[in-house]
């Protein structure tokens, strides 16, 4: 609950000083706006949340939501498939749950670490979305379906909802003893394969959801899509408290990290330091991620 | 009878671990379970709580056969175990950790928490201790322990299996175990007790089995057995190597000075001479291996030196020790003894890769009568010096780790496990060629669980226990006995 408190305390601590600065920042639409472009990330957050916290990681995130978004745009755009956007949601998240379980069945049963598959997914959904628009633009994808507020409540939706399998369920529990201790786990007779695949599944899924909810905003489909997506959201998870050596981490933690860094990408417009200050933005999400981890080292140490 | 162990046999690749050890278990007794390491125990547990799966024999429960290989079926069958090291989940609660894997649930679906923390209080009430705030992984290991054995009382268990449950607990310590494994004999559990410590196993046990070599040699009850009965049946075993000669030890070549690493050991001095072969023994754990690793400049010291000619070693800084002429060959040859991908010739020559190389490159003609005359004189059996070292058998890898070394002349070798899961026939040729390179002078340092062996290579064997010296015996005096004797606690 401490890391939880500290990093609510510097969300504050960040907004006070640049409304301070620039009181245009904090008005309705802007805040508004920013919980817009968090929502995604805090979906994709939460899933990545599970995935970390049983000792496993998903960098082929970015990459999955640019696939999604280009089934989506190709299945909607009425000059392309037009089919109706139910039944192209469907499938959507139909190839969300299969490329979460590859990446998963890779990293479990064919004993490949996670981080070298999703390496290798990584690419291989950004190609295979390359393939599928061969360089073309789609710019006839309906947009009205989902609205701003249809998709900030989608986010809290999944951020409650990830919440409360965390805290409140035998399958949150069991995430969190498989992801501290695997051994004990196995001994205890929990199937710690399955959870991770599971896990992974979960994040393909998310990623779905995560394209449903951001790709309509956007004005064209096209393959660049997500890309470095998943280096924001990591940032945002470790920087939430959870520990990349698994087991330890918590929902509420990892969606302050969201909050925190995405309010972070936003500020330094309104903070007039400039017209360089935007140029600041990895820099300053590097340093924070840099700072977690070795607060979570210390941390650990400690004890 | 509750259990009842019949001919049970489980074979590790060529190590047969278990060859036919039967066990009955009564209702209400505590059964201590001792024997050397490596003589079972270890494998007949993991057989009984469904992590290995035997090649042959049976279980009874209750009279009820146990299905083999599934933590599940154990456990539904009542099988319980408290393990040597802390199976806890460090991050989670005492509640959580208690029912992981079967949570009292509401609505199906919900942790019911306070279900939990009523039940958590209940039992751990039934083993007389209070409840552990926090994270249990903030809690002293002897606690985290007695919530293991909570654990085992939560799921009804009617055997509890204790696997050195106070291997690395203080005596204090260990009396709360004892007061809650009497506990549950009381309440009518069959507990299957394993101990190094014998006198704690007089103190607790009713009766006592001691297995050797993956069998049962005996079972007794408590009055008829003694501290020395057990360790006899433990060793009980001929010994009929030929004894090699006697070395003629000359100057101290290798001074250990008080040298200290805790908790792994503390306060560690010995000498080793030129010419003299010294063992290293004691159980698994004693730290036997950590002292090797501290010699060699893996690990710094805390405290103590290290002396070579007596020459201070400079801590922690392996470089300086192989220039001092230390060579280490690990117990772990296939990731830390041999590069497994390369080929022999290259393994070999990896310790001498400077003096043949030629203007920094390697010199194909020195690579090649270095290997020849190793191959040689270890009669090393390869396909060819460009042979990848993994299509070497066992034996010969460990053949080309030691031969690395030798191509240094080294003037201290330590050798940790030189022969574990080497076939006999290649441990024979390895003793030899340690003997042979004592004779000419090197000082040889051996660490090994195999106490035939240690007795057979050593010229004097320092036996470690608990961290610390326990004493040193000479050749004439050494015994499977009276190693044992120094190698195990006695608990006061």
């Amino acid at each position: 609950m401490k890391r939880e408190l500290g990093l609510l305390a510097l969300l504050v601590a960040v907004v006070t000083t640049v409304s301070i600065v620039n009181p245009a920042f904090l008005t309705t639409q802007n805040l508004r706006d920013i919980l817009v472009q968090v929502a995604p990330f805090a979906v994709l957050a939460c899933g990545m949340a599970f995935v970390v916290v049983l000792g496993e990681i998903d960098i082929s995130i970015g990459s999955m939501v640019g696939l999604l978004a280009v089934v989506l745009g190709i299945g909607t755009s009425p000059a392309l498939m037009g089919a109706p956007v139910g039944v192209v949601t469907a499938v959507m998240f139909a190839t969300g749950a299969a490329l979460g379980c590859l990446n998963g069945l890779l990293a479990t049963y064919g004993r490949v670490p996670s981080i070298i598959v999703t390496l290798g997914t990584l690419s291989l959904f950004r190609g295979a979305t390359e393939l599928l628009l061969k360089g073309e633009w789609v710019t006839d994808a309906p947009k009205s379906f989902i609205n701003d507020t249809a998709a900030i409540s989608i986010a809290a939706a999944v951020v409650l909802g990830t919440w409360v399998v965390a805290t409140k369920t035998p399958l949150g529990l069991r995430v969190y003893a498989a992801g501290g201790n695997p051994e004990a786990a196995k001994v205890r007779g929990l199937d710690v394969k399955k959870l991770r695949l599971l896990a992974f599944v979960t994040m393909g899924l998310l990623a779905a959801l995560a394209a449903l909810i951001s790709v309509p905003q956007m004005s064209v489909i096209e393959s660049g899509i997500g890309a470095g997506w998943e280096l924001f959201v990591v940032t945002c998870v470790v920087v939430g408290g959870v520990s990349i050596t698994g087991g330890r981490g918590s929902i509420v933690g990892v969606v302050i990290g969201v909050l925190l860094l995405g309010t972070v990408r936003t500020v330094l417009v309104f903070l007039k330091l400039g017209d360089d200050a935007v140029y600041w933005e990895r820099a300053i999400q590097g340093a924070f991620i840099l700072v977690a981890v070795l607060a979570d080292r210390l941390m650990v140490k400690r004890r | 009878m509750r259990l009842k162990v019949e001919r049970l046999e489980k074979s590790f690749d060529a190590v047969r671990a278990l060859d036919g050890a039967s066990l009955e278990l009564f209702a209400g007794e505590v059964h201590g379970l001792v024997g050397e390491n490596g003589a079972g125990k270890s494998t007949l547990i993991k057989v009984l709580t469904g992590v290995h799966r035997p090649d042959r024999g049976s279980v009874l429960v209750d009279g009820a056969p146990l299905a083999f290989g599934s933590v599940a079926a154990s456990e539904s069958a009542g099988i319980a175990v408290v393990h040597q090291e802390s199976t806890a989940f460090r991050d989670l609660r005492l509640a959580e950790n208690l029912f992981v894997g079967h949570e009292p649930r509401k609505f199906g679906l919900f942790l019911d928490r306070s279900r939990m923390q009523s039940q958590a209080k209940a039992v751990m009430e039934r083993i007389g201790e209070p409840p552990v705030p926090g994270a249990l992984g903030d809690a002293p290991l002897a606690r985290q322990q007695l919530v293991a054995i909570a654990r085992a009382v939560s799921t009804n268990a009617k055997i509890v299996v204790f696997d050195e449950p106070t291997a690395s607990l203080s005596v204090k310590e260990a009396d709360a175990i004892h007061r809650a494994v009497r506990d549950l004999r009381s309440s009518g559990v069959a507990v299957l007790y394993v101990s190094h410590r014998l006198e704690e196993v007089l103190g607790l046990c009713d009766r006592v089995t001691v297995m050797r070599d993956g069998v049962v040699v005996e079972t007794r009850a408590i009055q008829e057995t003694t501290r020395e009965t057990m360790i006899r049946a433990m060793v009980g075993r001929d010994i009929a190597h030929a004894q090699p000669e006697p070395s003629s030890p000359k100057e101290v070549r290798l001074e250990v000075r008080g040298l200290s690493r805790p908790p792994a050991f503390e306060d560690v001095s010995f000498q080793v001479r030129a010419g003299e072969v010294v063992g290293l023994g004691g159980l698994v754990g004693a730290g036997r291996t950590e002292v090797a690793r501290a010699v060699f400049g893996i690990d710094r010291p805390t405290s103590g030196s290290v002396l070579i000619d007596g020459v201070a070693l400079p801590p922690g800084d392996v470089a300086q020790v192989i220039k001092f002429g230390v060579a280490l060959v690990p117990e772990d040859r296939q990731h830390e003894g041999l590069v497994t991908p390369l080929s022999v010739a290259t393994n070999l020559c990896m310790a001498v890769r400077k003096t043949i190389a030629r203007a920094g490159f390697i010199n194909n003609e020195r690579e090649r009568e270095v290997t020849e005359h190793q191959t040689e004189s270890l009669a090393i059996r390869t396909s060819g010096p460009d042979a990848p070292v993994t299509s070497l058998s066992g034996g010969n890898q460990q053949k080309v780790a030691i031969g690395k070394w030798l191509a240094t002349s080294p003037k201290v070798l330590v050798l940790d496990e030189p022969t574990r899961g080497v076939d006999v026939a290649s441990k024979g040729e390895i003793h030899r060629i340690v003997r042979d390179l004592a004779k000419q002078g090197t000082a040889v340092l051996v660490v090994s669980s195999d106490l035939p062996e240690l007795l057979h290579l050593s010229d004097r064997i320092v036996v470690m226990r608990g961290g610390r010296v326990a004493g040193s015996l000479q050749r004439k005096d050494a015994t499977p006995e009276s190693v044992l004797a120094l190698a195990i606690a006695e608990d006061k």
